[in-house]
């Protein structure tokens, strides 16, 4: 990437404020809880309002105009149509099991497994086809013809090659899948365009798979001289013992820090390399955050999540303190534990986490718009209104399967 | 008569910001250009978008992106024709958030209530040969690996009927299977695995173990479980995450440990009617808590953590539960003759039909 100097000031920007994030997060949070969770689409819905209307491209800000109750149509779709029958199906396939049928039930854990794994492609297609048609910028929004059916196909077969030699072509399988759902998109009359060339992944690829193997060589090798010079005594005077606490803190680690790094390291690359493939009409896109930009980024949301989780253990504690003895008593008796104390204290502890992933959603929000560049020029007699169809219903489907839409 | 305003307009076809003059006509508008007029359109079909920084926007019913912004004061006369100002939208705006708020946790409050309550009332309504069928559903017969030999089952039957004043509702049966369990399902049907019946020291153990399935037959809680499952599921399926789980799993939990209690407690009372004695109970109990560990937790905070996240009663606890029933020189007598213990300890030895294992594993 060229340096910015001497460049005209980005094309996105963005002009939020966390404090006036928050006057809206906040209350979100209060009737998130109130409504048993059932607000939290409106919720949705008010952020990302905030978030697009702070994000400037060029001169105009965008607009989101999704509403609440696509979101939550989508969400009891998706419970009836899926959660249901899956519901049923674990019956049958328990049923199955206990009646002496395991080939029975393996077929249809498969079926199931193979339906899900379908959806999960066809979730990725429709939540950007969603996000686009609702997002406006002078009037103007994207969206999709393509129902996205024929890429959930190519989801499950590129992600199934992909793994055929151990996982080494998932930086193919990924690359591949995202021009195919960028290609499929457009705003106003324009499509875009995504040609990204996948094999520029794979030096940073290699590295994260080489990880876990270094990890466990090194956690084995530590783990022998353990051994070899015998067990017994004070694990942590004894050599042996020592190597063996080394063995374990750098498998842990290993685990916990190295991995998820390593995985950055490469989700930064994947994004500089598909997003400046990316092209709508005359504009090119880059995507400019490099890895310790990435790290810290994930860093300071691990801090907001450990806060929010020792937050939320407060008032339980709170509550237990109360009366330790009593509480312990009736535990121990299997009596009821039942209250409202503790109910309420339950209740209370999903403030703090309601909040903190609200807070990381905004803070992904501005990491993302803040690292976006475009160049070019649009010609505004010629970006007329998109013709593409709208559906009436959200990301249920993404919701159920918990991922990303970019 | 007509009235002149500044504002902006995007029309939904392009991408042009037109600067316009609102002229306003009775209640309906135009947006006039320098060399063009939009409309008519009404004030009616307008709906409010949002403040934003460059004015307060409206979009119009219809138009896919038409867009109106007004900056600065709107006179008072125009402002009057246009529709209110949303914030949250609904009843919420309505109502003032405080308001609400309160409404809305009555309702959830009293949701929730339903959801715990119902199934205590609603489990008996169902009808037993519905229940029966789900169990028939849910297990069958078991893949043939229900053991079977005359003998084994008249001592099943037997220790059945002093056990509960109508067997005839119940479905007893042994199961091939290793493990130290015994299970209560829809319809009745109570399984004693084969590992608890190789483990056990006495027919007492075996009848404490069963008096307390029995209790969770008699006391509808498997039918109400089930209920009061898919109920929570339902209610707190909004909440994403981990929170809807945790409420979920505390209040379930709750439930399930109350209902081992009852299940005890009906275990007492049938083994006192029987004149069997607590003491085989309370010897299962006391191998399982060698087994789970909780005789060993001496600490007491160790021992409210175990227990805070078990599902059921500490087996600890139990033991002394069974072990405090006993009374002293009463003449307790056996739940079995030795014959038919023995029996039906090799009921499934005996049976050269049963299938063993899960079907999964290697023989």
């Amino acid at each position: 990437m060229t340096d910015n100097e001497g460049k005209a000031p980005s094309a996105v920007t963005f002009h939020g404020s966390w404090t006036d994030f928050a006057k809206i997060a906040l209350p979100n949070v209060l009737l998130t809880l109130v409504t048993l969770g059932v607000y939290r689409f409106w919720a949705t819905t008010r952020e990302r309002h905030y978030l697009w209307a702070q994000t400037r491209f060029i001169d105009e800000p965008l607009e989101w105009t999704g509403r609440g109750m696509e979101l939550f149509i989508g969400f009891i779709m998706v419970f009836f149509l899926l959660g249901l029958p899956l519901i049923v199906m674990q019956l049958v396939i328990n049923g199955l099991v206990f009646q002496g049928q395991p080939i029975a039930a393996g077929v249809i854990i498969f079926l199931s497994f193979l339906a899900i794994f379908y959806l999960t492609g066809l979730a990725y297609f429709r939540a950007l086809r969603y996000r686009l048609s609702r997002t406006y910028w002078r009037g103007i929004r994207g969206g999709s013809d393509d129902q996205g059916f024929t890429y959930g196909w190519s989801y499950i077969w590129k992600n199934v090659a992909a793994a055929i030699p151990l996982y080494l072509l998932y930086p193919w399988a990924s690359m591949s899948l995202w021009n195919e759902r960028w290609s499929k998109m457009s705003f106003g009359p324009y499509r875009f365009e995504s040609n990204a060339d996948w094999k520029a992944l794979m030096k940073r690829y290699l590295l994260f798979y080489l990880v876990p193997f270094l990890v466990f060589v090194g956690a084995v090798a530590l783990g022998i001289t353990a051994a070899s010079s015998g067990g017994g005594g004070d694990p942590f005077n004894s050599a042996g013992g020592i190597a063996a606490v080394g063995a374990i803190i750098i498998g842990i680690l290993g685990l916990y820090i190295i991995m998820p790094i390593a995985a950055l390291l490469y989700y930064s690359k994947f994004m500089r390399v598909a997003i400046s493939a990316l092209r709508l009409g005359d504009l090119e896109f880059s995507f400019t955050a490099r890895s310790p930009d990435w790290i810290l980024f994930w860093l300071a949301n691990l801090a907001i999540l450990m806060m929010a989780y020792a937050a939320a253990i407060i008032p339980f504690s709170l509550f237990v303190a109360v009366d330790p003895t009593q509480f312990a008593a009736k535990i121990e008796s299997g009596e009821s534990i039942f209250s409202v104390g503790l109910v309420l204290s339950v209740l209370l502890a999903i403030i703090p986490l309601t909040f903190a992933t609200s807070l990381i959603r905004y803070r992904s929000w501005k990491f993302f718009v803040v690292h976006m560049e475009a160049f070019g020029e649009v010609n505004l007699d010629r970006m007329t209104q998109s013709e593409t169809q709208t559906a009436s219903h959200g990301e249920g489907l993404l919701d159920a399967f918990d991922v990303g839409a970019i | 008569m007509s009235t002149f305003f500044d504002a902006w307009h995007f029309d939904g076809q392009s991408a042009v910001r037109r600067k316009v003059e609102v002229q306003v006509i009775g209640n309906q508008f135009y947006l006039l250009e320098l060399e063009r007029r939009h409309g008519p359109y009404r004030f009616g079909d307008l709906h409010f978008l949002g403040k934003k920084t460059d004015g307060t926007v409206y979009g119009l019913e219809g138009k896919d992106g038409w867009r109106l912004g007004m900056t600065g004061t709107v006179p008072a006369e125009l402002s009057a024709m246009l529709p209110a100002h949303r914030v949250y939208g609904g009843w919420i705006d309505r109502l003032g958030l405080g308001k609400a708020s309160l409404v809305f946790a009555g309702i959830s409050a009293a949701i929730v209530a339903v959801v715990l309550l119902s199934p205590q009332w609603l489990a008996p309504l169902i009808p037993s040969s519905v229940e029966r069928e789900l169990g028939d559903a849910l297990v069958g017969d078991f893949g043939g690996r229900f053991c079977d030999t005359p003998k084994g089952k008249a001592a099943l039957a037997k220790l059945t009927r002093s056990l509960d004043d109508n067997p005839q509702d119940l479905q007893v049966e042994v199961a091939n299977i290793d493990m130290l369990n015994a299970v209560a399902l829809p319809g009745g049907k109570v399984l004693l695995f084969l590992g608890l019946l190789s483990q056990a020291k006495s027919p007492d153990e075996v009848a404490g173990v069963l008096a307390h399935e029995i209790g969770h037959v008699r006391e509808r809680h498997v039918m109400q479980g089930l209920l009061r499952q898919m109920g929570l599921a339902v209610v707190l399926g909004g909440f994403d995450g981990s929170g809807g789980s945790t409420i979920n799993s505390l209040l379930s939990t709750t439930y399930t440990r109350d209902s081992e209690r009852e299940a005890d407690d009906h275990s007492l009372k049938a083994l006192k009617q029987a004149n069997i004695s607590p003491v085989g109970a309370a010897d299962f109990f006391n191998r399982l808590a060698s087994m789970d560990g909780s005789r060993d937790l001496k600490d007491r905070q160790a021992r409210t953590m175990a227990s805070y996240t078990s599902s059921h009663p500490l087996s600890d606890e139990r033991r002394k539960l069974f072990e405090n029933a006993v009374v002293k020189g009463s003449a307790y007598k056996p739940a079995l003759t030795a014959d038919e213990w023995q029996e039906l300890k090799t009921m499934c030895a005996q049976d050269k039909d049963v299938k063993s294992g899960w079907g999964f594993d290697i023989e």
